[in-house]
């Protein structure tokens, strides 16, 4: 008997622009962070799909069976699990020896505060502006309205945008 | 086993849902794949949970469940709302909307398992305590018949519990719970007036004793002028007779004063007592507007204290959002009651009055 929903299709939260879109991935084949990150297509595909406006994000405002979003216009991701929040690549061990940074990023209506995974020396330039991943993975994230403080999205992992990024600092002193 | 209603558009999960409820948790299940027609289900059979999904097509499960909520039927049956959006702000508004419960996708079926029999024991214990405790009885419109249903219910309560009971008027208008049980109101609740906060042993002084085993405290048999019996005064007599009594009931006064104030603090149970008539439901649904802070302790009782009905059941419970605990029908013997001093509960207990006012207990 099946004791918990399959997996197999993630329920995610993405951002883009003043919208809450909820909805489901196929992560069957791959996994969300690795679609996020695909370069040859532009678009994400979602089914049963759920809008609310940030400023009402438990409100409802309109659904759908199929929808689909244009990646560059996506500011965040907010995954409950980690591990979904993560690239195939990551998840087996290429962080050995990783430590975690608390940082501070600033998007288009939010902040966000969480731990990024680093494997050497913080380089806040060089996560924003070196290699082909659009999104970049924030750990155990809190991302809280810019505009109405009470208005708080937590995950395991928040994919961030690093195209929409305003500010990036790390919290604490190296 | 309890009748659980699940509404989810996703047919996998509906059907994993049924199996564990069913299989494991012996429980009757009762599925829709949409949200009207889970209302529909719900309102012509209500159930004893029910578990809505969110996110459905047409009717959206925060409406289900307000819907649920407005309607007396539905109103009070405990609601799960489960949801793929598991953030913070979805919980609220599950909590907004009415939910008793919150989970976030994927279920896992036994903790799933776990909060619905969790809530199914906090409903029984609930109503378990439904007419007893400290039950105040209510209404203010008079005339209603709060003091003849107090008596009743008192008399019934001493009858099954072997004497341990007590009968609390609190009317500073020359109250008649005295003159219902043939008891002279001396000494009554007057003399605390003079002394200001009382201990056990002098509220047990003031006790009167009826042949039925009741204990009465009696209010002055001329009415009090000025200032009644304060706040804490009521708060200390009625927690020492709490202690005392398996069970108390309070005939409290028709107007918000200190006393029936005191009383509707640490009373267990407030029966609200209405007539079927037009004004009597306007002053109701006004009292359970300004006592909102106890709406959890309301409980309507209908008294037909005349003969014929006047406003249907139904029409009743819909404008008091709440369904009626029990009705009392008019029963022509409680006029030569009352002039014997002899309350039906005690004398004629095959009366419809006193088989009623047995219900009411029996719910318990």
């Amino acid at each position: 008997m099946q004791e918990q929903l399959s997996t197999a299709r993630l329920i995610v939260d993405f951002f883009v622009h003043c919208y809450r879109i909820s909805g489901r991935l196929d992560v069957r084949k791959r996994k969300l962070a690795d679609q996020l990150n695909d370069r040859t297509t532009a678009f994400l595909q979602l089914e049963d799909v759920y809008v609310s406006n940030i400023e009402h994000p438990a409100h409802i405002t309109a659904s759908h069976p199929a929808s689909v979003l244009r990646k560059q216009n996506v500011t965040a991701v907010v995954v409950a699990r980690q591990d979904d929040g993560l690239a195939r690549e990551h998840t087996y061990g290429s962080y050995l020896g990783a430590y975690l940074r608390k940082v501070f990023i600033t998007i288009p209506f939010f902040e966000i505060q969480g731990d990024l995974r680093l494997s050497g020396r913080l380089d806040l330039r060089a996560v924003l502006a070196t290699g082909t991943d659009r999104f970049v993975p924030i750990l155990d994230g809190r991302m809280t309205s810019s505009a109405h403080s009470d208005i708080v999205f937590t995950g395991g992992a928040i994919l961030v945008n690093r195209d929409h990024v305003g500010a990036f600092w790390a919290v604490e002193e190296e | 086993m309890a009748k659980i209603l699940v509404i989810d558009d996703n047919a996998d999960l509906l059907e994993t849902i049924r199996q564990i409820l069913a299989l494991r948790g012996a429980h009757q299940v009762v599925v829709s794949a949409e949200g009207a027609d889970g209302l529909a289900k719900a309102t012509a059979d209500p159930p004893d949970l029910a578990i809505v999904d969110v996110m459905m097509p047409g009717v959206s499960g925060y409406e289900v469940c307000r819907q649920l909520r407005a309607n007396p039927r539905t109103a009070s049956v405990p609601i799960i709302i489960f949801t793929a959006r598991g953030q913070p702000v979805d919980r609220q508004a599950a909590m907004d909307v009415g939910a008793d419960d919150y989970m976030a996708k994927p279920v896992p079926m036994k903790e799933l398992l776990e909060r619905v029999n969790h809530l199914l024991a906090k409903r029984a214990a609930e109503t378990a305590h439904v007419l007893a405790g400290m039950v105040v009885l209510l209404s203010l419109r008079g005339g209603v018949g709060v003091t003849t249903l107090a008596v009743n219910l008192a008399a019934t309560l001493a009858r099954a519990r072997d004497g341990t009971a007590c009968l609390v008027d609190l009317c500073p208008s020359s109250g008649h719970v005295a003159l219902h049980l043939g008891l002279r109101p001396e000494p009554n609740w007057s003399d605390v007036v003079k002394i200001g906060v009382p201990d056990a042993e002098f509220v047990e002084a003031l006790l009167l004793q009826h042949a039925s085993g009741l204990r009465v405290l009696a209010s002055p048999i001329f009415p009090v002028v000025g200032q009644g019996l304060e706040r804490t005064v009521v708060e200390a007599m009625l927690r020492v007779l709490r202690q005392r009594f398996a069970a108390v009931v309070v005939d409290a006064p028709s107007v918000l004063d200190e006393a029936t104030m005191a009383a509707l603090g640490v009373a267990t149970v407030v029966g609200l007592v209405v007539t079927p008539e037009a004004p009597a439901i306007q002053t109701a649904v006004g009292t359970l507007r300004v006592l909102e802070q106890w709406s959890d302790k309301f409980r309507i009782i209908l008294n037909q204290i005349t003969p014929g009905a006047k406003l249907p059941t139904e029409v009743i419970e819909r404008t008091l959002k709440r369904l009626l605990l029990g009705t009392i029908p008019f029963d022509p013997a409680q006029a030569r009651a009352l002039a014997h001093g002899a309350p039906l509960a005690l004398h004629s207990p095959t009366s419809p009055l006193a088989q009623a006012v047995r219900g009411l207990v029996q719910e318990t």
